[in-house]
C-alpha cells in the first residue's frame, strides 16, 4: 500500500519541530556567536575572541561559589518538594467533605506570578515590621527580632523554603495524576491480604508513583536550575554575593555589568550542564523502566 | 475583473506604506525612566502640547523602571530597535559615547540654550569638549533628621560631624523602644554611596591621581571603623545588610530613625505619605579637617546616532527644557532645579529643604567617568557588606577590594 505522503509521521511533525527548532536553536545559535566574540556592553560584535569569554567566566571565584550554590538550591528544593509533595498528594487523593476547595486552596499558588510572591515574601521576612517576626513573637518563639534577609546564613535556607512552597502546586498535580492512574482493585487486594497502610504505600504506591516522581524530578530541576525571581527580590544574590546562584550572577554579569560575551559563555554552559543532566536522569530513570 | 482587484490592492498598499513612511517621518520615540508615578503622566502630556503645537509630529512615549532600563536600552541597542531620545543615568553615558551610540548635541545647542542651565549640571554629560546629554534630573544628598527624637533625647542640632553624629546616635538609643539613631543603608543600589558620605568627610577621593582606586587609603579605613563601630554599639538599626534606601527611608517615614542620609525626593514622600513628621535637613556631617562631600547625580536624556528624526527629537529637548516644563518635572519628582530661572521660582527658591541641599551643591562629587563604574561599585558594595557583617576585617577587605578596582580599571583601558 502506498501512503501519501501527507500522512507520514515526519511531515506530520516537521511543522511543530520547525517552530520548536526556530525558538529553541536560533537564539542558542546567537549566543554562541556572541559567546565567541568579543562584543561591547551594547551586544554589538567586534571581532573572533575564541574561547576568552569561557576562560574568563572559569577564572572567576564567583563563578564557583555559585555554581556550588546552585547545586544545593536545585537539590534542596527539588527533594524537599518531592518530599511535602506525595503526603499532600496522597491527602487530597483521599474522598473527604470539602476535597474540591482543599484542592484549590493547595493549587491557588500556583496562579500567583512568582516575582509577587517572592515580593510578597520580602515584605514578611522584613527585620523590622516583617509579618514573620510578628508571628513568631507572638507565638512566644523568638523575643528579640531576626534580620532573615540580612545574612546568607539565614536568608539562604529561607529562599529555599519558599522555592519549595512555590514548586508543591505543580508537583502534587503530577502525582494526583499518578495517583488516579492506579486502580483501586491493586488495593482493595492489598487490604483483603490484611496488608498496612506503610506497606501499601511502600509497595503498591510508590512503585507505581515512580514515572511520574521522575517527571517531578526532571520539570523541577529545569525550572528551579533556572529560577530567577525568588533570590533576586529577596536578596539580589547579596549580602557580598554570599546567595548568588549561576543564574542570578548571570544577570549581573550581564545586565549590570554589560559583559555580554562572559555572560553569554556562562549561559551555553548552564544550558550544557541542564542538558546532560536531564539525559543521564532520563536514561537512568528509563532504564528502570523498561526493566 | 481578479486582475482589477489586484491593481486596486496594491495601489492601496502602496498608498498605505506611503501614509505610513510619511507618519513615520515625523515620529519620535522617547525612553523614559519612571522616577514615581507621576512621570508616565507628566511626558504623556509634555508629548500631546508638543504635538499641539508642531502639526504632524507624533512623540511616542516609552515608560520603563529604573530597575530594567539599562537592560531594556542594551537589548533595544543590540537589535537595532532602540528609541530616538532615551534618559540613562549619566555614569553609564561614557559607555554609550565611546560606542559611538550617543549623538553631540552640540551642533544644536545655541548659547540661549546653553545659558539655561546651572553648569554644574550640565558638566558631567560633557566629555571631550562635546556635550552628549541634558541633565534630565539632578539630585544631591543630604541629612534628614527628625525633630521630635532629638528634642525629646535632648539633642539641640543636627550633628556637624561623625562624633557629634555618634553622641546624637546615643541620646536616640537611650529613649529606649524601637527608634535607632542612624539609618544605615547595607543593600542594592548605592550601598557604596552611602560609605562614600563618611569617606569623603575623612578625605578620601574614589580614584586617586594615579588613577587607582582609593579603597586602600586611611581614609577608607577610618570611614568604615566610624560606620562599623556605630553598627556594633546599636547605633544603626539592626540588621543593615537586609535594609535597602527605601527600607531606611520607610523607618524615617515611620518616625523610627534619628538620621539618615538620602535624597530630595523623600520630602516629598513624607509630605505624602507622613505629614505629621517633624523633620529637618541638615549638612552631611564633615570630617576632622571640616571636609565633607555628598553624592550628585544626573540622569542625561540622550539621543541616539542612528536616530532618523533628529531635528524633530531636538525640538522636543528644546520644548521640555523650558522653563516652565522643567519646574513642573522637578516639582512632581522632587528633584533640583537643573535650570536657573527655574531655581530663582518661590517654589525652589523659597523652599527650607531644597535650600540645604542647595547649598550642599558646592561639595557635590560625581560618579568617575570611568568605564565599568557599575561593577566597581558593586565591588565596593560588596566589600563593605562583609565589613558590616564582621565577616572582614577592615583593611584587609578594604584593600582586596581596591586590588579587584584596579584590575577592572586596567582591563577597561
Amino acid at each position: 500500500m502506498n501512503r501519501s505522503i501527507f500522512t507520514n509521521p515526519y511531515v506530520l511533525i516537521a511543522p511543530a519541530f520547525l517552530l520548536a527548532a526556530f525558538i529553541i536553536l536560533w537564539p542558542l545559535f546567537q549566543i554562541g556567536e556572541i559567546s565567541l566574540s568579543n562584543v561591547n556592553r551594547f551586544g554589538q560584535l567586534k571581532g573572533f575572541a575564541g574561547l576568552e569569554n569561557f576562560a574568563a567566566v572559569v577564572s572567576d571565584p564567583q563563578f564557583l561559589a555559585a555554581g556550588w550554590r546552585t547545586v544545593i538550591w536545585t537539590v534542596g528544593i527539588v527533594a524537599g518538594t518531592i518530599l511535602v509533595s506525595i503526603p499532600v498528594a496522597l491527602i487530597l487523593n483521599e474522598d473527604f467533605y470539602g476535597r474540591g476547595l482543599a484542592r484549590i486552596i493547595v493549587m491557588l499558588p500556583w496562579a500567583v506570578s512568582l516575582t509577587m510572591t517572592a515580593i510578597v515574601w520580602r515584605w514578611a521576612l522584613s527585620g523590622e515590621s516583617g509579618m514573620l517576626n510578628s508571628a513568631l513573637k507572638g507565638l512566644g518563639l523568638i523575643d528579640q527580632n531576626i534580620q532573615w534577609l540580612a545574612q546568607a546564613a539565614t536568608a539562604f535556607p529561607v529562599q529555599i523554603t519558599i522555592g519549595i512552597l512555590v514548586s508543591i502546586p505543580f508537583t502534587t498535580t503530577i502525582f494526583l495524576g499518578g495517583l488516579s492512574s492506579i486502580p483501586d482493585d491493586l488495593y482493595e487486594a492489598a487490604k483483603l491480604e490484611g496488608a498496612s497502610g506503610w506497606q501499601i504505600f511502600f509497595s503498591i504506591t510508590l512503585p507505581l508513583l515512580r514515572p511520574f516522581i521522575n517527571i517531578a524530578v526532571v520539570m523541577n530541576t529545569i525550572s528551579v536550575f533556572n529560577s530567577f525571581p525568588i533570590i533576586w527580590a529577596t536578596t539580589q544574590g547579596g549580602p557580598a554575593n554570599s546567595t548568588d546562584i549561576l543564574v542570578t550572577y548571570l544577570y549581573k554579569l550581564g545586565f549590570s555589568f554589560g559583559k555580554l560575551g562572559e555572560a553569554s559563555a556562562l549561559s551555553l554552559m548552564m544550558f550544557a550542564l541542564l542538558l546532560v543532566f536531564t539525559i543521564i536522569y532520563v536514561r537512568l530513570a528509563m532504564r528502570g523502566e523498561r526493566a | 475583473m481578479s486582475l482589477h482587484w489586484l491593481k486596486v490592492a496594491a495601489a492601496g498598499s502602496v498608498a498605505a506604506i506611503a501614509l505610513a513612511s510619511a507618519a513615520y517621518a515625523q515620529t519620535v520615540r522617547v525612553t523614559v525612566a519612571e522616577y514615581s508615578s507621576k512621570t508616565g503622566a507628566y511626558f504623556e502630556k509634555a508629548a500631546a502640547e508638543f504635538e499641539a503645537a508642531n502639526p504632524g509630529t507624533d512623540i511616542q512615549i516609552e515608560v520603563v523602571p529604573w530597575d530594567v532600563l539599562q537592560q531594556k536600552l542594551t537589548t533595544d541597542i543590540s537589535g537595532g530597535a532602540n528609541a530616538d531620545l532615551a534618559i540613562i543615568g549619566t555614569r553609564w553615558l561614557i559607555d554609550y559615547v565611546s560606542q559611538g551610540i550617543a549623538a553631540p548635541l552640540d551642533g544644536y545647542i545655541t548659547d540661549e540654550f546653553k545659558g539655561r542651565f546651572i553648569d554644574t549640571f550640565l558638566s558631567p554629560s560633557v566629555m571631550d569638549g562635546k556635550t552628549y546629554g541634558l541633565p534630565i534630573a539632578a539630585s544631591a544628598r543630604a541629612m534628614y533628621y527628625n525633630k521630635d527624637l532629638f528634642e525629646k533625647a535632648g539633642v539641640g542640632a543636627p550633628p556637624a560631624n561623625w562624633d557629634e553624629l555618634k553622641a546624637a546616635a546615643e541620646k536616640i538609643k537611650a529613649l529606649g523602644g524601637d527608634v535607632y539613631g542612624y539609618g544605615l543603608q547595607g543593600k542594592e543600589i548605592e550601598t557604596d554611596v552611602y560609605f562614600y558620605y563618611a569617606f569623603w568627610s575623612q578625605g578620601g577621593n574614589l580614584i586617586d591621581a594615579d588613577g587607582t582606586s582609593g579603597l586602600d587609603s586611611e581614609a577608607a579605613y577610618k570611614a568604615a571603623e566610624i560606620y562599623k563601630d556605630l553598627i556594633d554599639s546599636g547605633l544603626t538599626e539592626p540588621g543593615v545588610t537586609s535594609l535597602n534606601r527605601e527600607d531606611v527611608q520607610n523607618l524615617f517615614k515611620q518616625g523610627r530613625v534619628g538620621m539618615m542620609i538620602t535624597a530630595p525626593f523623600l520630602s516629598n514622600q513624607i509630605k505624602e505619605e507622613a505629614p505629621d513628621l517633624k523633620y529637618g535637613v541638615a549638612a552631611i556631617p564633615a570630617g576632622a579637617n571640616g571636609d565633607r562631600g555628598t553624592y550628585g547625580v544626573t540622569d542625561s536624556i540622550i539621543m541616539f546616532e542612528n536616530s532618523q528624526n533628529k531635528d524633530t527629537a531636538w525640538k522636543f529637548l528644546d520644548f521640555i527644557f523650558t522653563t516652565d516644563k522643567r519646574a513642573e518635572f522637578d516639582a512632581n519628582e522632587g528633584f533640583l532645579p537643573v535650570n536657573a530661572e527655574e531655581a530663582k521660582m518661590p517654589m525652589f527658591a523659597d523652599n527650607a529643604d531644597l535650600k540645604e541641599f542647595a547649598a550642599l551643591l558646592p561639595d557635590a562629587r560625581f560618579a568617575p567617568v570611568i568605564a565599568g563604574w557599575e561593577e566597581i561599585a558593586a565591588v565596593t558594595s560588596n566589600a563593605l557588606q562583609k565589613i558590616y557583617l564582621g565577616e572582614g576585617e577592615i583593611k584587609a577587605t578594604l584593600d582586596a577590594a581596591a586590588a579587584e578596582i584596579d584590575g577592572i580599571i586596567a582591563a577597561n583601558k
